[in-house]
């Protein structure tokens, strides 16, 4: 199909868009978060200004990566994928540009009001009640512009990926809203509904099925998608992707509670979320099987195409954390394991390694299709992966080893029975670890600038040869 | 043996109506997957099933055709 014919049939304006603010993002959400690794290894450098304190900043890179990032990447992917396999345009050009200017909107808000310590208190939802409402709304027309494209399909069939994106939207509405119930006392300042040990199961409820359905359930769908297309082969197995769809919807739900264990919330809702957390990881691995299996008989596609290579190996490390966290959520593995660096390095190789990878080889994907060009520079793009995996894996191992030694420090004791180590003893002993994790940080947030340098550059070049096409067909 | 009696006892007169909202809906989903699991592992839905999975390959060709009619 031409380009020009293919332009007319779909929306891809508002997918450019939501694709060059997703690398904007990236960018200024790890640089955020390289800013905070800093300060934990060198205090020094929260200049004791209140406005850029790590627990300032903490919420900020945290809203910046998942929401603004991870937002735009969802939105971008899902608003291209469905209009590719739908074989329609999206339902509303308004709708969607109302949901990209929404939901950078909301972004700013984050930026203004989070440094300013105007915040809920509540993980990965620390936003305000004005902006939880807003966010509600851009994120309803998000979800009704998909369905409704959906519902004015030329297939019979609706393909997987939407079916994961979809999935992603119905629950992210319903934990959004429930998580977000406060009753509000002035403009920026309210109190959530729940008290005590049900807010804890509730903020955590949302706190994992954020996890599971944005982080995972969504990128899932870009998963589908993007694979066999970038691959050039079909998925390897469309039965499996079923059962990894209603396994994941049905599965991830009953998580939250592992979480909390050793708290005051009942013994068996934490036993129920590390069983259930364990059978998990049956349909992940299928999952990251079929997707890797994608390229059975074409695996020396690897060696020529960088964006393939994101790819395959994001899901290498989607298997690994979903591996991990489970093992992770068992009581005697979490004994050791909860409120250490471990943690840390469990969610960043499942954000670094899972998420941000497989959504930067859709973007570079995107960015070829969108501006029918090739990228300005394949060997930046392989530049950026090498950066990314390197970077993931320093980080990572730091945060493995300082979260053991953690663990292990705070509950050893002697033959008094008194606490070998002192709290700050433990905090001394983590500084080597804290400084690598912030080199290791440093290496992807400069790999994130290498590939924003090289969209732009792709960018400028599509527009050049489109200047010269017109002025070769005026000739 | 009586020690698992003793495990597995439940007091059916103390449950809730929440209580009974969560098994129901806990024992609905779990047949709801073992069907699941049967209808698409079953072999005569095999290559109905897998012929979707040439959906993103062809979409380009399927939709300039079907333009076309």
């Amino acid at each position: 199909m031409e380009a020009t014919q293919t332009e007319q049939k779909y929306n891809f304006e508002v997918v450019r868009w939501f694709s060059i603010m997703a690398v904007v993002y990236l960018v200024v959400g790890t640089l955020v978060g390289v800013i905070i690794a800093s300060q934990l290894a060198w205090p020094v450098l929260n200049f004791d200004i209140a406005e850029l304190t790590f627990g300032r900043l903490r919420p900020l890179h945290t809203n910046a990566v998942i929401f603004a990032f991870g937002g735009c990447v969802l939105m971008a992917t899902a608003f291209y994928s469905v209009q590719r396999t739908c074989g329609v345009r999206l339902w509303s050009d308004k709708m969607a540009w109302f949901t990209f200017w929404g939901w950078n909107v909301i972004i700013v808000l984050a930026v203004i009001t989070l440094p300013l310590g105007i915040t809920q208190g509540k993980e990965y939802a620390e936003l305000e009640w004005p902006i939880d409402l807003l966010i509600a709304v851009v994120w309803l027309s998000y979800s009704f512009n998909f369905a409704m494209t959906i519902a004015k399909r030329k297939t019979s069939h609706i393909y997987v990926s939407n079916w994961f994106f979809l999935g992603m939207m119905v629950m992210i509405t319903y934990l959004h809203v429930v998580n977000s119930l406060a009753i509000p006392v002035e403009l920026f300042k309210s109190y959530s509904v729940f008290s005590g040990v049900q807010d804890a199961m509730i903020q955590w409820w949302w706190g994992h099925n954020a996890v599971g359905f944005y982080l995972t359930a969504g990128f899932l769908g870009i998963m589908y998608y993007f694979v066999p297309k970038q691959a050039g082969r079909p998925v390897f197995s469309y039965r499996l992707s079923v059962i990894h769809f209603w396994a994941l919807m049905f599965g991830y739900v009953w998580l939250g509670a592992h979480h909390l264990q050793y708290t005051a919330l009942p013994d068996w809702t934490g036993s129920i979320g590390a069983a259930v957390s364990l059978a998990m990881i049956i349909p992940s691995w299928g999952g990251a099987i079929n997707g890797m299996m994608t390229l059975s008989g074409a695996w020396d596609k690897l060696r020529t195409d960088y964006i393939l290579r994101f790819l395959i190996m994001s899901l290498a490390f989607y298997a690994m954390s979903t591996f991990e966290g489970p093992v992770m959520s068992a009581k005697t593995v979490n004994a050791l394991s909860h409120y250490t660096d471990w943690t840390v390095g469990h969610v960043h190789s499942g954000a670094l390694g899972w998420v941000a990878m497989v959504g930067a080889g859709a973007l570079y994907h995107m960015v070829e299709k969108l501006w029918n060009t090739r990228m300005y520079s394949a060997s930046l793009v392989n530049l950026h992966f090498w950066m990314a995996t390197i970077g993931t894996v320093i980080y990572i191992t730091s945060m493995w080893v300082s979260g053991i030694m953690q663990g292990l420090m705070w509950r050893d004791y002697d033959e008094f029975g008194t606490l070998t180590y002192t709290f700050a003893e433990s905090v001394a002993a983590m500084h080597p670890y804290y400084a690598m994790r912030a080199i290791g940080g440093l290496i992807f947030w400069a790999g994130g600038v290498v590939m924003l340098y090289n969209v732009v550059m792709t960018v400028r070049q599509a527009a050049g040869q489109r200047s010269s096409s017109a002025a070769a067909a005026t000739a | 043996m009586s020690s698992l009696r003793e495990y597995f006892h439940t007091d059916w007169a103390a449950m809730t109506t929440s209580d009974w909202v969560g098994l129901i809906t806990t024992v609905g989903i779990f047949i709801l997957m073992v069907a699941l699991f049967v209808y698409v592992l079953h072999p005569k839905n095999k290559a109905r099933l897998e012929s979707n999975r040439h959906i993103p390959m062809d979409e380009d060709d399927r939709f300039d055709t079907e333009d076309k009619k």
